[in-house]
């Protein structure tokens, strides 16, 4: 009987490791989400997408004919932590850039402002419009020592209130927008699928309908499970050494571009496609091609409109797990295209995406992680729509409620 | 009429089927042309006088402890010998930690666990196979760095920010874990019920039957499971070189000293797209293709020594 016991205890210990295990992988999605969003939720906003990456900073001196003060009221009444100026009717508040670093942000600026607009001194004789969004480098005046915005807003109104004549003002646009890099990974995802489906649903059709148990279709099929094995960054390597030289040699590109980007990605995607859309085709009931072809269709038009209706919910689903594995994909891309963020995106040009983009901050001096860490939480909401909606189809395939023609 | 229609159908089945033919031999293609590419670009600085650098010498390739690049000093100098040893450490270290992890959580959502909160951990470990590695990247600088370099504080080693073996390590183990338990939890519910049942009429408890029967007859879809997570250690680049420090010379297996893996060297300086700096990744990327073979190609054998089941 003692021994009996003690066998409870053994087992009870036993299955409390493999609870204690297994909640290891709650714990790490908890912490990962914790961690993304404790970092970079404060920089989700429509700003993210309204400004470029790069800022420009903009030096502007007052205009020659504005010498008077505005000595005026704010028509508008002002948020209590914006610090006004009444001389020269300015209002600043602490602000934060994309990047998470506090600066000091034009908060209101008054109509009869001395310095609404000024002349740009980078570009000679340009006029240009203080806009409330831009950031206050640092501002030099003639008459006392440069108030600059890192030592706080309190501190620089007063030192504005206090002088009588600036000299030059110091802004910069906001930056750190990650626009460009969100338009390059909808144009990878478009080309990729544009390229890799065909040729992915192609194949399957073939090694499935035409070529079923042929030595030759299980040699095929072999090589293309070997490529799952391929790590992505050889991936890139060939992209490198086959897909930039060939769009250089056909485009006006130069070095790594979005065309061979997809190209790359199409390789890696297609052992993906093939192997879900030939188990979608594998469901489909021999029955139907049957009943198709006695009827008088073509294998044409028994492959066309029979099966692949059939198995649409499988390509959808290949579909969708191709896009998150773009939407993933760094070490390969930045091989193929680069890892330089751009605002324009032309085809033929470099460009990073959304991944590559968190890449080329985490490698920057210093390291970005708040922006990151936003970038992230973009491609972690990706991930999990994608997810849950490849289980709803995939449980839809398994309960036979294929969303075919038949 | 029906017998012009009928030849127009056949010789469109014809077209249909070579142009569907094409597909599939051009998808089977690429892993061709990778091997071609690889082997070729990379034996050639090996052969070639690469721009007056001279020959790359190969066994000093193999087995150098020095790893020099770049402008300052442009020279044929690249061992590569420390890189190999340090990526199958790490590879080997976060095997043996994710191993008993992946497999544990494994049986417990396949067979311990209460039906709901089975499939709330099944969706949980899906959703985290299906993170990409860079989030994982980002989440070690940010969080794992941290902890390794307050615990070298506390052990008292020196630590170069927590870049370091464990940290690599670590973020290395958390991204395989969930692959690894996907498939190990495949293969511990594919396990015949006759066996369980046989198990249990015997007398054995649940648990004894788990551990002892379901595991056993498990082991080969485990061993695919490792030879999965292996391959994924060994070939994974970015999030390891977000937290492994760039070594730039010397086999590190102390856990807290900065390293460097194939993969993490190749990604470094991507600055320059021609030359030998460059060219010399392609030699890399061989030397990691021919190690993840070799590597498969043992791990293979010992599934097929162990995998097979006496019950």
């Amino acid at each position: 009987m003692s021994k009996f016991s003690f066998r409870y205890v053994i087992d009870a210990l036993l299955q409390g490791i493999t609870f204690l295990f297994s909640s290891i992988s709650f714990l790490t999605l908890g912490a990962i989400l914790v961690f993304v969003f404790n970092q970079g939720w404060s920089l989700v906003n429509i700003d993210l997408i309204r400004y470029p990456y790069e800022s420009t900073t903009i030096l502007g001196a007052p205009l020659e004919d504005q010498n008077e003060f505005c000595l005026c009221e704010p028509n508008i009444t002002l948020d209590p932590e914006v610090f006004y100026s009444n001389k020269w009717g300015v209002g600043f508040s602490q602000g934060q850039d994309l990047l998470g670093q506090a600066t000091v942000q034009l908060a209101y600026i008054h109509p009869n402002s001395p310095i609404s607009s000024l002349t740009n001194k980078g570009i000679e004789g340009n006029e240009f419009v203080l806009l409330p969004e831009y950031l206050i480098q640092k501002i030099s005046y003639n008459d006392r020592s440069t108030s600059l915005a890192r030592r706080g807003v309190e501190r620089m109104i007063n030192e504005l209130e206090s002088s009588n004549s600036i000299y030059e003002i110091e802004v910069i646009t906001k930056g750190g927008g990650i626009g460009g890099s969100i338009i390059t990974t909808l144009w990878l995802i478009g080309l990729t699928l544009i390229i890799a489906i065909p040729i992915g649903v192609g194949a399957a059709l073939y090694l499935n309908e035409y070529a079923k148990h042929s030595q030759f279709a299980n040699a095929i099929r072999s090589f293309i499970e070997t490529l799952t094995g391929v790590p992505s960054i050889i991936f890139g390597l060939l992209g490198v050494a086959i897909f930039i030289p060939l769009t250089v040699a056909t485009t006006n590109a130069t070095g790594g571009n979005l065309i061979s980007g997809a190209l790359t990605l199409s390789v890696i995607l297609l052992p993906i496609v093939i192997r879900t859309t030939e188990e979608s085709l594998k469901v489909v009931p021999m029955d139907y091609r049957n009943a198709s072809l006695a009827l008088g269709a073509s294998r044409t038009q028994t492959t066309f409109k029979v099966v692949i209706p059939n198995a649409l919910p499988g390509i959808l689903a290949a579909v969708l797990l191709g896009i998150g594995r773009i939407v993933g994909e760094s070490a390969a891309l930045i091989f193929a295209i680069g890892s330089i963020v751009r605002d324009e995106i032309t085809l033929t040009d470099k460009s990073t995406s959304l991944a590559v983009h968190i890449y080329s901050m985490m490698t920057d001096e210093p390291a970005n992680i708040e922006l990151s860490s936003t970038i992230a939480i973009i491609i972690l909401a990706i991930v999990l729509v994608l997810n849950l909606l490849i289980k709803f189809i995939s449980s839809k395939i398994m309960k036979g409620k294929l969303g075919g023609v038949i | 009429m029906t017998i012009k229609t009928n030849v127009t159908k056949k010789w469109i089945d014809q077209l249909v089927e070579k142009i569907l033919f094409f597909m599939a031999l051009l998808s089977a293609s690429f892993i061709v042309m990778v091997v071609i590419v690889i082997i070729e670009r990379g034996l050639s600085p090996f052969f070639s006088d690469n721009d007056g650098l001279g020959q790359v010498n190969l066994l000093r390739f193999l087995t150098g402890i020095v790893y020099l690049d770049g402008p300052t000093f442009a020279s044929n100098a690249y061992g590569i010998g420390y890189l190999i040893i340090s990526t199958l450490y790490i590879a080997l270290l976060s095997l043996l930690i994710a191993m008993p992890i992946s497999i544990f959580s494994a049986l417990f959502i396949a067979k311990i666990a209460p039906k709901p909160l089975g499939n709330t951990l099944r969706t949980v470990t899906e959703i985290l196979a299906a993170i990409p590695s860079i989030v994982y990247g980002l989440f070690g600088a940010g969080v794992i760095l941290d902890l390794v370099y307050n615990l070298s504080l506390i052990v008292g080693v020196q630590s170069s920010a927590g870049f370091s073996v464990l940290s690599t390590v670590i973020v290395l183990a958390i991204m395989i874990i969930p692959t690894m338990t996907v498939i190990a939890e495949v293969a511990i519910r594919a396990v015949q019920k006759e066996l369980i049942h046989g198990s249990l009429a015997l007398g054995a408890t649940p648990t004894q039957t788990n551990f002892k029967v379901v595991l056993a007859s498990a082991k080969s879809g485990i061993f695919t499971a490792a030879i999965l997570g292996v391959g994924r250690a060994l070939g994974e680049a970015t999030a390891v070189s977000l937290v492994a420090g760039s070594r730039r010379s010397g086999i590190s297996f102390a856990l807290f000293e900065t390293t460097a893996t194939l993969t993490s060297t190749m990604l470094q300086g991507m600055k320059e797209t021609v030359g030998l700096d460059y060219t010399i990744r392609f030699s890399i990327g061989l030397v990691l293709m021919v190690i993840i073979l070799l590597v498969n190609f043992i791990l293979n054998f010992v599934k097929s020594k162990v995998g097979r089941v006496h019950v």
